[in-house]
């Protein structure tokens, strides 16, 4: 039995992240737990495998016991034999240039030898149904193939029990009810499993107990009504124009030799809210950085209202379209939160004082008004990410570009981003969203385009392009799983 | 043994710096090329530099040096100007001397690139003594190359989609758009060394001061093959330039 006791833990010695937390897992048990972002979700998770505090610093009382062993007595690495963590982002975790030497890291360290650890490598690909990966070169996986390596290269280590923290952010919906089904596999081999995740759905069936944790607290989960606070009324108040914001016609784009869409065809409305959806590599934020003006493409041509994006400066099409990218490290570039969110004013010399008043309520309204004096940088990652969207929009633009803005995100961020997306439909602006988020693209969105292998295979009402995707063979889209 | 070869050539075409000796052992070299199925794309972008860069090093080095017998002008006498840019046969020599050497270093090192598994050389490193953490952080270093510009190609795309333009008018805007691009990307590769280091002692590294290893390369009849000739021919290469083969020398 995994076990830890009065748990109480701060970073600073000041602000408590985990309080008196008492927790129980016993083999062959899934326990889920959910909680809002920054609830310190991730920092019991690396407390139950050992890393606090022998590597994460900070003050920390109360005892941790596996089998009955108390962790004080045990190395980091005999409690990593035992407790294994897979952490949120997987490409930070991969460390090796093949998947099968990925595989085989842990055993390699442990001195198993090259003919038990062949097996070992097979078997722990076999059993997440990613065989076929073995040969393959790591940094050429997509998001979802290297998360199911990150967690068979763990459990190749053969360890007692297993935490998951949030694997379901970088897969699609093939890949999250996969995740489902290995995690009822792992229960039958007697694992110790835990799951931490926003989304319970897809794996309440595996679970045996469900548990929140809330400022640091945790206390029996109970389901909520809604995620986002109800659907919002109307999907497109204004009457949708014949004219459109932004086109594609016919456009093809590579990289190198690798062709990622091909001959898209798609014009974007006033007032419609549209779900890009498909799977892991179809071309979803390809298709985004395309309607930005950020890639050419190879063929076709793309135009914000009138005019051809080859033809505008960067800056006319900043002024017109706003880019959430996936990775919020990647899109902060200023010292303070407030600063980080006027720069496209200062950029585009639009300092109106209309624009910067209503840069100060979206500020509010993110739940970030408090950090505004704050380096962005040491925001939680779910703040980090209602900054980029605040800091994109801030000028109003006509089009929302997001990609992914769902992950990573409690209820109080998804109500806000959705708020947000809502919104800019309703004055008479439009907004493309990537997402896997099927609940979403269900109840809030007016048009769904589907992708596969860079083609546009359905584009319709979210109802019927659901319909469509599962009488084409695809039941990991359909609305029966939404509706559960 | 392609390390050792490697090391061999460079070596050797330090010491003795003959251009048919090196065109002799960079035709072998292109053969080897063919052997190993490595497409060799003249023409493409990086290929087409380093010939480019080949070619101007020769004609600098026509051009600049004017000792030894004059083959002919590269601009001729016209009226009473000129001659101008004596071609002699010491600067064609010294330019090939360069050029060739030049040519079979990059060559040699391509093929080694392209036919060498880097995690079995980190490996291999660790057979002759070097400790597995050291030789470990080659192939991390290769693992995450391609993730840090592809993240640096990111960050321009947030940039630009921004309006945020890289500008070098003034030190201030110099050092605003280093930043712009240099915080955002060590932010984020600070963030993966936090969970990269978790990931991998959270999977013993470090457990031992040995590891055992899922593929090995074997050191086969062939490798001692190469290893002697390599360093025949390293040796071979010293005595000629201490001039103790004249015979030989005269050719070569």
């Amino acid at each position: 039995m995994l076990e830890a006791r009065h748990v109480t833990f701060s970073y600073d010695g000041i602000q408590p992240v985990l309080r008196s937390i008492d927790l129980t897992l016993q083999r062959g048990e899934t326990l889920l737990i959910t909680g809002p972002t920054g609830s310190g979700k991730s920092t019991l998770a690396k407390f139950l495998c050992g890393f606090i505090p022998r590597i994460v610093r900070g003050e920390c009382s109360g005892v941790l016991s596996i089998d009955g062993d108390d962790a004080d007595s045990l190395t980091l690495t005999e409690i990593a034999r035992k407790v294994s963590l897979v952490q949120q982002d997987p490409e930070s975790q991969i460390c090796t240039l093949t998947v099968s030497d990925e595989v085989a890291f842990g055993p390699e360290n442990y001195l198993i030898k090259p003919e038990v650890m062949t097996r070992l490598v097979d078997s722990s690909l076999a059993s997440i149904g990613s065989s076929h990966l073995a040969g393959r070169l790591t940094y050429a996986l997509s998001g979802g193939e290297k998360q199911r390596v990150v967690i068979a290269s763990m459990l190749a280590c053969q360890p007692d029990y297993l935490i998951l923290d949030e694997p379901s952010s970088s897969l699609d919906q093939k890949g999250i009810l996969q995740l489902g089904q290995i995690l009822s596999e792992l229960k039958k081999k007697n694992l110790g499993v835990i799951c931490i995740e926003h989304h319970l759905e897809p794996f309440l069936p595996a679970a045996d107990r469900v548990l929140s944790l809330s400022e640091g607290r945790l206390f029996p989960w109970a389901q909520d009504v809604g995620r986002r606070g109800g659907p919002f009324q109307n999907h497109s108040v204004l009457p949708i124009e014949t004219d459109a914001l932004a086109s594609m016609k016919n456009v093809s784009f590579a990289y190198a030799d690798r062709p990622v869409i091909r001959r898209v065809t798609m014009a974007i409305h006033r007032g419609e809210v549209i779900a890009l959806m498909g799977d892991n590599g179809s071309g979803k934020t390809t298709l985004l950085c395309l309607l930005d003006g950020l890639l050419n493409p190879l063929e076709g041509e793309i135009c914000l209202g009138a005019n051809s994006v080859k033809r505008l400066s960067k800056k006319d099409i900043a002024k017109k379209v706003a880019m959430v990218f996936q990775n919020p490290n990647n899109q902060i570039f200023e010292r303070t939160v407030s600063r980080e969110q006027l720069l496209t004013l200062d950029v585009l010399g639009l300092k109106e004082s209309r624009l910067t008043e209503n840069s100060g309520a979206r500020l509010d309204e993110a739940g970030l008004a408090e950090f505004k004096d704050r380096n962005p940088f040491a925001l939680s990652h779910g703040q980090k990410r209602r900054l980029n969207v605040c800091s994109a929009v801030v000028h109003d633009p006509d089009l929302y570009l997001f990609d992914e803005p769902f992950i990573g995100q409690d209820e109080r961020g998804q109500r806000f981003i959705t708020n947000t997306i809502a919104e800019r439909a309703r004055t008479g602006g439009a907004c493309v969203v990537a997402t896997h988020d099927l609940p979403f693209a269900a109840e809030y969105c007016s048009r769904l385009v589907f992708l596969e292998n860079g083609s546009l295979l359905f584009d319709g009402r979210p109802e019927s392009v659901f319909h469509r995707l599962e009488q084409t063979g695809r039941p990991e889209y359909s609305l029966g799983k939404v509706a559960s | 043994m392609k390390l050792c070869a490697l090391v061999s050539i460079a070596v050797a075409t330090i010491v003795y710096p003959s251009w048919r000796l090196s065109a002799i052992v960079l035709l072998s070299i292109l053969v080897c090329f063919r052997l190993s199925h490595v497409p060799l794309r003249l023409t493409k972008g990086r290929m087409k530099f380093i010939l480019t860069f080949a070619a101007l090093m020769l004609l600098l080095q026509i051009i600049v040096i004017e000792n030894g017998s004059i083959l002919f002008y590269l601009l001729p006498q016209i009226g009473s100007l000129g001659p101008f840019f004596p071609v002699t046969d010491f600067g064609i020599e010294r330019g090939l001397d360069i050029v060739v050497r030049f040519l079979l270093i990059i060559f040699s090192s391509i093929l080694f690139v392209s036919i060498t598994d880097p995690t079995l050389l980190a490996y291999s490193l660790v057979r002759i003594g070097i400790p597995y953490r050291y030789a470990f952080s080659l192939v991390l270093a290769l693992r995450f190359l391609p993730l840090f510009d592809s993240e640096n190609n990111i960050v321009r795309m947030a940039q630009q989609s921004r309006g945020i333009s890289l500008e070098v008018g003034s030190i201030h805007k110099i050092l605003r758009s280093v930043r712009y691009t240099f915080f955002p990307l060590l932010v984020s590769a600070l963030s993966r060394v936090d969970s990269l280091s978790l990931s991998m002692t959270g999977r013993g590294f470090g457990y031992s001061d040995k590891r055992t290893y899922l593929r090995i390369t074997h050191w086969s009849p062939s490798d001692w093959a190469i290893l002697a000739i390599s360093v025949i021919f390293t040796i071979f290469c010293f005595i000629l330039a201490l001039g103790l083969l004249p015979q030989v020398s005269r050719f070569l």
